[in-house]
């Protein structure tokens, strides 16, 4: 495991103590992380909201995020039995998974996956959601790296709170809203710009995060801006030319 | 509200998640608003009179949960307008509410993504916070309002009615996912139209073919379907 990486990820999370921390750009900073940290070779987090739904809030690419939709559609998989039991759920072996999951176990095979970890997402007693993580060859996940990965899966649930505490919000099912929504307003954005830049979705949300990195603008603010083509953005408002 | 039902298309629907709110989650009373309620908004449907001069309060001093919902992006749930805290939030509107008859206010968003369209706001005459199960609840009669609303909009979409959504799915169910929200975003720049308009036509799209919204979607974000501005033909902009 890269060490200085790891540290650098704890740090990270003191960032989202300060007021113009954006909770849907740290959680895929969280997913991204995962990958690189924990040998895996893409991950996806899964939030439910208060109508009883799970949502799918951050991926490190479009095939994961497909893949969790996938689980929520088909109502099986790793990270939905983690977020109903609150435990973690280990599969070394997806091809010996198809009696479990006869719906989702080829699905990810297919995707390219041959193994999964699922990681709970707590709160007290309660469970919010849930960190996946798939790996392109099969194996058991190591156990020091899950330690980190839970480590990691609780670092997403207190950027939750943070945000809510920052934005005086009474519950932390006001906060999780508007995560959410942020996610449905970054996915309008990617659809913008894919249409206008003729790029496919993970290139489009790598645009727009850039953009805001380099002019240290929050990611949510900037989709919402660019949608409503309320505030203009330098280079991401005239089509591509040839 | 005869007279704005006569006027929108879909006014008396949202009439009707009013007063379905009530029951939800035991509220005394609820309202529907368009606008952001700092500086601009519109009761559209209200139970009762408190819960209309809580919205004309907030308009009046340009503070409380509707505008701050509407900043936020998200729900504002104020469980006791008594608190120390909610006096510091806003001083003014807090005494107001008080002396109108609130003592609770839950405000949500009618919103999807970076489409707004108004508010829902439900308030208590006795302090005390939703259940999850209550906040769930009103979370979804805030999806069908949404819709109800944007459907007024533009008659495109044909009258805003009870029926289910795109190809027999419920309405609100069609909402929370995400090729259906970059499917809209692309629309924009295909049709020319801001984010709501993009949304309205993705739905009346799906009407006119009786086919399921997210499989259109999926068209559109796959690129084996795309819509031209043709007006004046709804259902006919497919290339």
């Amino acid at each position: 495991m890269d060490g200085r990486l790891l540290s650098e990820t704890f740090v990270e999370l003191a960032d989202t103590m300060v007021v113009d921390f954006d909770v849907i750009d740290f959680l895929h900073m969280l997913t991204d992380r995962s990958v690189r940290l924990l040998d895996a070779s893409e991950a996806g987090l899964l939030l439910a909201d208060p109508r009883g739904e799970l949502r799918v809030v951050a991926a490190s690419s479009e095939r994961a995020r497909l893949l969790e939709l996938f689980q929520i559609q088909s109502d099986q998989g790793p990270c939905l039995d983690s977020f109903r039991t609150g435990q973690p759920v280990a599969v070394a072996d997806l091809s010996a998974a198809t009696r479990r999951w006869p719906r989702f176990a080829p699905a990810a095979q297919e995707a390219g996956f041959a193994a999964v970890q699922a990681l709970p997402m707590r709160l007290r007693d309660q469970i919010i959601g849930a960190l996946n993580l798939f790996r392109a060859t099969p194996g058991v996940f190591d156990q020091t790296d899950m330690r980190v990965g839970q480590a990691l899966a609780d670092v997403a649930t207190i950027s939750l709170l943070n945000e809510r505490s920052l934005r005086r919000s009474e519950t932390l099912n006001e906060q999780l809203q508007t995560a959410l929504n942020s996610r449905v307003t970054i996915e309008q954005a990617k659809g913008k710009l894919a249409e206008r830049m003729q790029l496919d979705m993970d290139q489009a949300f790598s645009v727009l995060r850039r953009y805001a990195r380099t002019r240290n603008v929050r990611l949510s603010d900037l989709a919402r801006a660019f949608v409503d083509g309320s505030e203009p953005l330098p280079g991401l408002e005239e089509p591509r030319s040839g | 509200m005869a007279v704005q039902a006569a006027s929108r298309g879909g006014t008396v629907y949202i009439a009707d998640v009013c007063a379905a709110s009530l029951a939800a989650v035991e509220a005394s009373g609820a309202a529907v608003m368009t606008g952001t309620g700092a500086g601009s908004g519109h009761v559209m449907c209200a139970t009762d009179e408190v819960s209309e001069e809580l919205a004309e309060l907030q308009l009046t001093l340009g503070e409380g949960p509707w505008p701050d919902a509407s900043a936020a992006g998200g729900p504002v749930l104020s469980s006791d307008l008594a608190a120390a805290d909610v006096a510091v939030r806003w001083p003014g509107f807090a005494v107001a509410a008080r002396q109108a008859g609130a003592a609770a206010i839950f405000v949500f968003p009618l919103q999807i993504g970076a489409i707004r369209v108004g508010a829902l706001e439900l308030y208590r005459s006795r302090p005390g916070p939703l259940s999850t199960d209550q906040l769930g609840d009103a979370l979804v009669l805030a999806d069908t309002a949404v819709v109800l609303l944007l459907e007024g909009q533009d008659r495109a979409a044909g009258p805003a009615g009870s029926r289910p959504g795109p190809g027999g799915q419920p309405a609100e169910l069609a909402l929370h996912r995400a090729e259906i929200d970059q499917a809209t975003g692309m629309l924009t720049e295909q049709l020319g139209v801001g984010i709501e308009e993009a949304f309205v036509r993705l739905r009346a799209y799906a009407y006119a073919e009786d086919r399921r919204l997210t499989e259109v979607a999926r068209d559109i974000v796959a690129r084996r379907l795309r819509l031209r501005p043709r007006p004046g033909a709804p259902g006919d902009y497919v290339e």
